[in-house]
């Protein structure tokens, strides 16, 4: 029988500039040991990524969950001397981590096997659902959460309690409660990852929701695109129906609730609340005017609460330890926690969950761990394509739905898009246009022309041929589509347009002036070309030219034909004495 | 009543108005291109938007109900620069064919672009290339001219519940079309019309047959002769200033013969026939118990073909008689023609409808070609008609007035309300009140089954017998009507109706869909009392009365229901599948 | 069974008996082996599956079994590490309890050798660590 060690020494480079650094340092650890003796009860390990970033090298001791940071070679003998065999904590390196994240709505997301209701139920799980329909009266779970202050995490950010308020004061047969779960934000999963990971604490959330507004059937609007969510749910469903969770007279209080999935067809605007209401329906997946509002006048008609798949997961977890204990985190005007999906040129992608009132640079360096390949920063997308760009300038600001709004972004769902140096801004307003403008339902002109124009001016200014006076009518469409269209989606399909405009004037105005993208991502602006005095004729890029336009030889040199260059880029990526331009 | 705030000045309202009808209480005129008076808004083109104090977005005018102490501002700088850009963007999306365009200076769009004085097209034209679809050759579809307004596919949909028009595809790619793609002319269409009439553009129009009819009156083999609807001659005048409901019948037969038609004939004088026929085959059925009951109405052809299409379980309960245009030009090419001694294969029969379906009537089955040819050989709609007196360069307004030409020209007030809803079942009760009492009415108006409602239900009593009547108009009301009948059917119970009358148009043929452009209730009610008023200015008010029609029955055809009358003057019916193809 | 009108709590005795009481949701709790014993659990979302989860999964579950190892095998959804999925995480008792990353099926059979057999960490792989 092999015998555990005693002590552990976990290394990691939380700069990961050099790789050979700490293997050095690892090294001399196990060297250390070999002569003082002791590698017998400790192990030395090295590992990839613990999220701690821009501490140099650092060591972290178990059991005892010391850490210290920048630690050197010359640390190496006193850590183990000291630290470790005569346990005093080495002040001088010491340091204590702090998790910037705080999960709530990820509680059991990697911890919990979705699949099982046991093991939901073994995490408190159907507990919030009992106490609410044993302790509290429907006004009463109003109440709470209008003290824990939660607001939709949708995107609108609306308050969860006047939503299910307003649907409870209204007299009917029948009211609906909806789960959102129409998540299309590109590069967005959070709510793909809450279904697969924890799907029976959006069925918790779903009957409480329904319980204070007197709805007794729910449904999760989910996507078709999301299958193992869907087919999570579904086995979540049956297992609470199988245990009478759902049902009728769920624990013997009267209280009667079941759910059903209904599948979206991946139309990015049927997660607009009366667009989704008609696609349930089965009707074309059209917004209509509101008022009526969903809660007065909703699915086929009735009262209807529609609820995101994150605002529904937070909700046991508020009457399990109350609002005011939710309301204890964030912002004065944002409660609790916001998960975002952290994507683009951050070097760790990844779902996280952060308190309300974290700061941007906070998410990006202490979360994210940096930008990829140590590039520099240029801004950051907050809420999809209805989102705004952020530059860097503004990283400090506290994230909540207010302050972000002040920046011309918004909150969103959740999806958070780090762009470095190497984007251009007039691309990156062309993506999210173009998403928008692929995804109008095309009912409203101003959404569906106007976003049809805003994209056609910003490929005329990315392909060389902008004018000055588009700037003008880029501003004029955007501000039609912001106020002419009838719903959330044309309403702000220009906001990653007006934002890049108003943070990145210059960018735009060197496409259209001077014909130059400084980013060097705009194909048609640039042409390639060999510097002679760089050149070392080595006649690489020759020979991975794949459309064999580079003429010359290793004598007399070479030479570009631009006219029949694709601008694929692939000489300027091999040539290793930078002597390719463009 | 709430009190609000427009403009600055001081509102009252309705609880359920919207801003844009409390506007025009105080004299403001809230633009807009998809909102129509007799739809529910779909809030589709965004050019209604207005300002509310406390909100920071604009809001539509069309659909945002009016609360109590709202201040709002209709125009202002910023309000008018973001309708004119919405405006603009629409122009972007819409070919430049306006002086091809047949909706030329009557066009919602271009009437728009001019008040907004958009006098250079600053964004990039996008104008989709989509084929014209004239494959029902009634209404025409022309989906570049299409702005989306969604006023076809809610009247398609909801009004007439045909649900041939629906949008296919999204964004900027959304376009009207029957779904699937197929061509109108496969779809469930029933040629009604009724979206040519409510499009603010081009893009659903009636195809234009005025060259057929200039060139018949041009070529001097033909024998041209001309029949006018009911409704055309309260409606007509709206094309040359008249107010809706004038009644210009006079006009309209001199002005025909100044086209160079040899005989004006009136289609009225056909719909106190159908009466005498349809009245006969009531008594037949009811009295004598000779076939199934309730006897439903037939003169409207957008409704047989929705019959054939949905409902086609009902074809027994049909009644077998043409409707007036197709009865009169049967009787041109027959009973006329040997009158005059022409032969019948040179009279070319043009008929003037508020109607796009009887364009497709003329040919619907070979019932339809029973004096030889083709019985109608054009059939054109009040719209056309305006045109055409343009064309010919007549000053309308000061033709004098002229009679019809006998024997197929004389109508009783019986004929002529035919153009309204409920004057086809008026018409017939009041004839066959004779044929069963043999006495006339003492009062000839039967105020239950006049107006707009959509189902108007009603009793009345013959020599102590009652008959259940319903009179339904606007094919969206009809389903109900139908249903009862079925379900009484199938359980056995008694009819909840002896005679059903129907008609696919909103308001009857006075809201046809070949009628003038700008229909609302308003306008119904107006065109219905010039028709109304044309009924009680006539001595004789009952169909078996015109002494022209007794006339005919001695002369040709002997008597209702008889063999001439079943040859020349009635029809069968066959069931046509949804979805041709 | 009878039906009982939606959302009323008024019907008396013609209420269905709960098919669970708060007793029963108790006893679940405590019947949960939790996070006691040895297991490895694998981040089974579409994170990563696409990443290749569901073969390590596969292979850990045979190694238990072929080597006849008391370690369970379990799935959990997304822990959110997405750049280093698939993920594992690891809880032999007397060691840390740590997420490895990246984790193929060769790194799965090495966790299984190293790791679980040999009571070591495996290097360049940790992307999480659990105290204990």
């Amino acid at each position: 029988m092999v015998k555990a060690f005693k002590k552990y020494v976990l290394l990691t480079d939380t700069e990961q500039g050099d790789p050979e650094r700490i293997k050095k340092i690892h090294d001399l650890f196990l060297a250390v040991l070999r002569v003082i003796g002791g590698d017998e009860e400790i192990q030395v390990v090295r590992t990839s990524d613990v999220g701690i970033y821009g501490r140099g090298v650092v060591a972290q001791i178990l059991p005892d969950n010391i850490f210290y940071a920048g630690v050197q070679e010359e640390h190496v003998r006193q850590i183990i001397e000291e630290g470790i065999f005569q346990q005093k904590k080495l002040e001088a390196i010491a340091f204590e981590p702090k998790d910037k994240q705080l999960r709530i709505v990820l509680r059991n997301c990697g911890v919990i096997d979705p699949e099982r209701i046991e093991d939901y139920i073994a995490q408190d799980g159907y507990f919030a659902i009992h106490k609410v329909l044993t302790q509290f009266t429907p006004e009463q779970v109003v109440n709470e959460m209008k003290i824990s202050g939660l607001r939709g995490r949708g995107g609108g950010g609306f308050p969860t309690w006047m939503k299910w308020n307003i649907a409870r004061g209204v007299t009917a047969d029948q009211k609906y409660i909806i789960c959102n779960g129409d998540e299309g934000d590109p590069g967005a999963y959070m709510d793909r990852s809450v279904l697969e990971g924890d799907p029976h604490s959006v069925i918790e959330g779903l009957m409480i929701g329904g319980y204070a507004m007197g709805a007794t059937k729910g449904f999760l609007y989910i996507r078709a695109e999301y299958p193992l969510a869907v087919e999570r749910v579904q086995k979540a469903i049956i297992q609470a129906r199988e245990r009478g969770l759902l049902g009728e007279n769920i624990f013997g209080t009267g209280f009667n609730f079941d759910c059903e999935i209904r599948l979206g067809a991946g139309a990015f605007v049927c997660g607009e609340e009366t667009a989704l209401i008609a696609s349930i329906e089965g009707r074309r997946g059209y917004p209509s005017p509101r008022p009526p509002y969903p809660a007065i006048k909703g699915l086929w008609g009735k009262p209807t609460v529609i609820n995101n798949v994150e605002t529904l997961a937070n909700i046991p977890v508020i009457f399990l330890k109350g609002g005011a204990w939710f309301a204890s985190i964030g912002t004065e005007t944002a409660k609790g926690t916001k998960v975002f999906a952290l994507t683009g040129k951050v070097k760790n992608s990844s779902l996280i969950e952060v308190p309300m009132g974290i700061s941007l640079r906070e998410i990006v360096f202490e979360v994210g761990g940096g930008i990829l390949n140590n590039k520099k920063i240029k801004a950051i997308q907050t809420g999809g394509p209805s989102g705004g760009v952020i530059p860097e300038h503004y990283f400090d600001t506290p994230v909540d739905y207010d302050q972000l709004q002040k920046l011309g972004s918004i909150m969103g769902s959740g999806g958070m898009i780090v762009m470095d140096e190497t984007d251009c801004i007039v691309d990156i307003a062309k993506f999210y246009l173009g998403f928008c403008v692929d995804e109008s339902c095309g009912k409203c002109a101003p959404c569906r022309i106007g976003g049809t124009q805003l994209l056609h001016i910003l490929t005329e200014i990315s392909e060389g041929r902008g004018k000055i006076e588009d700037v003008e009518k880029l501003k004029r469409i955007s501000f039609a589509m912001q106020k002419a269209s009838l719903c959330g989606l044309g309403q702000t399909a220009s906001n990653p347009v007006a934002s890049s405009l108003k943070y990145f004037y210059e960018e735009y105005k060197a496409h259209i002036l001077e014909n130059r993208c400084p980013s060097g991502k705009c194909s048609r602006l640039f042409r390639y070309r060999v510097v002679e005095d760089k050149c070392k004729r080595c006649s690489l890029c020759q020979r991975n030219c794949p459309v064999n336009v580079i003429s010359g030889d290793r004598e007399k040199g070479f030479v570009i034909d631009a006219a029949k260059c694709v601008k694929c880029g692939k000489c300027f990526e091999v040539c290793k004495f930078g002597a390719i331009a463009r | 009543m709430g009190k609000a705030v427009i403009n600055g000045i001081p509102v009252e309202f309705e609880p359920g108005m919207t801003i844009l009808e409390v506007a025009r209480k105080v004299q403001v005129r809230i633009p807009t291109l998809c909102k129509h008076p007799d739809l529910p808004p779909s809030a589709g083109c965004g050019i209604c938007v207005v300002k509310v104090k406390g909100s920071n977005k604009m809001l539509r005018a069309c659909c945002t109900p009016m609360e109590e102490n709202m201040q709002i501002i209709t125009h202002d700088p910023d309000i008018v620069q973001a309708r004119r850009t919405v405006v603009e963007l629409i122009l972007s999306n819409h070919p430049n064919d306006c002086l091809t365009c047949g909706r030329n200076q009557n066009c919602e769009l271009q009437t728009m672009i001019a008040d907004f004085a958009i006098r250079e097209e600053e964004f990039k034209k996008i104008v989709p290339n989509l084929p014209v679809d004239n494959t029902t050759g009634t209404v025409v579809l022309e989906p570049p001219k299409c702005i989306k307004c969604g006023r076809c596919v809610e009247v398609c949909q909801n009004m007439q519940d045909v649900w041939a028009l629906s949008f296919l595809d999204r964004g900027v790619d959304t376009r009207i079309s029957p779904a699937g793609d197929i061509k109108l002319g496969d779809s469930p269409c029933v040629r009604c019309g009724q979206c040519s009439a409510h499009c603010p553009t081009g893009a659903i129009f009636e195809n234009d047959d005025t060259t057929l009819v200039w060139k018949a009156l041009q070529d001097s083999e033909k024998y041209c002769v001309v029949q006018i609807a009911p409704a055309v001659r309260v409606a007509v005048g709206e094309g040359f200033g008249y107010e809706p409901g004038t009644n210009l019948t006079g006009k309209l037969y001199s002005l025909l013969r100044r086209l160079g038609f040899k005989a004006v004939f009136d289609t009225n004088f056909a719909a106190d026939l159908t009466i005498m026929e349809e009245a006969s085959e009531f008594v037949e059925r009811f009295v004598n118990k000779k076939g199934p009951l309730p006897l439903i109405t037939t003169c409207c052809p957008a409704w047989v073909d929705f019959m054939e299409k949905f409902d086609s379980d009902m074809i027994e309960h049909f009644s077998s008689a043409k409707s007036p245009q197709e009865m009169l030009s049967a009787l041109a090419k027959t009973y006329y023609a040997q009158k005059i001694g022409v032969d019948p294969q040179k009279i070319f029969m043009v008929s003037i409808m508020p109607c796009t379906a009887k364009k497709y009537e003329i040919h619907r089955s070979k019932e339809m070609f029973t004096a030889g040819n083709q019985n109608t050989d054009v059939s054109i709609t009040t719209r056309e008609l305006i045109r055409m007196i343009r064309q010919a360069g007549v000053d309308f307004a000061e033709l004098p007035d002229e009679g019809a030409d006998s024997l197929l020209g004389d109508y009783t007030g019986a004929g002529v309300i035919f153009g309204a809803t409920g004057g086809v079942m008026e018409a017939a009760l009041r004839t066959a009140y004779y044929f069963v009492t043999k006495e006339n009415l003492p009062k000839v108006e039967f105020e239950a089954v006049r107006g707009l409602k959509g189902v108007k239900e009603t009793t009345v009593t013959i020599k102590g017998t009652d008959i259940r009547i319903a009179v339904a108009h606007g094919l969206g009301n009809v389903q109900s009507v139908i249903n009862k009948v079925r379900a009484a059917k199938e359980k056995g119970e008694p009819l909840p109706y002896h005679f059903i009358e129907v008609m696919a148009c909103p308001g009857g043929c006075v809201g046809g869909g070949g009628q003038p452009y700008g229909v609302t209730d308003e306008v119904r009610r107006a065109r219905a009392k010039g028709v109304y008023a044309d009924d009680e200015s006539k001595t004789l008010r009952c169909s078996h009365e015109n002494p022209y029609v007794q006339k005919l029955y001695q002369d040709f055809l002997g008597k209702p229901l008889g063999e001439k009358s079943h040859h020349l003057l009635h029809t069968k019916y066959q069931p046509q599948p949804e979805y041709r193809k | 069974m009878t039906s009982v009108l939606p959302g009323s709590a008024a019907v008396g005795e013609e209420l269905v008996m709960a098919k669970i009481t708060k007793e029963q949701l108790d006893g679940i709790k405590a019947q949960s082996v939790g996070d006691s014993g040895n297991w490895v659990r694998v981040g089974m979302s579409t994170c990563g599956i696409a990443a290749g989860a569901d073969k390590t999964f596969e292979k850990l579950t045979a190694q238990m079994k072929e080597r006849e190892l008391e370690v369970r095998v379990e799935r959990c959804g997304c822990a959110g590490k997405c750049f280093a999925e698939p993920l594992v995480e690891v809880a032999v008792e007397g060691m840390p309890v740590v997420i490895y990353g990246r984790v193929d099926e060769n790194v799965a059979v090495e966790i299984v050798d190293k790791h679980i057999l040999g009571k070591k960490l495996l290097n360049d792989h940790i992307y999480s660590v659990k105290a204990g």
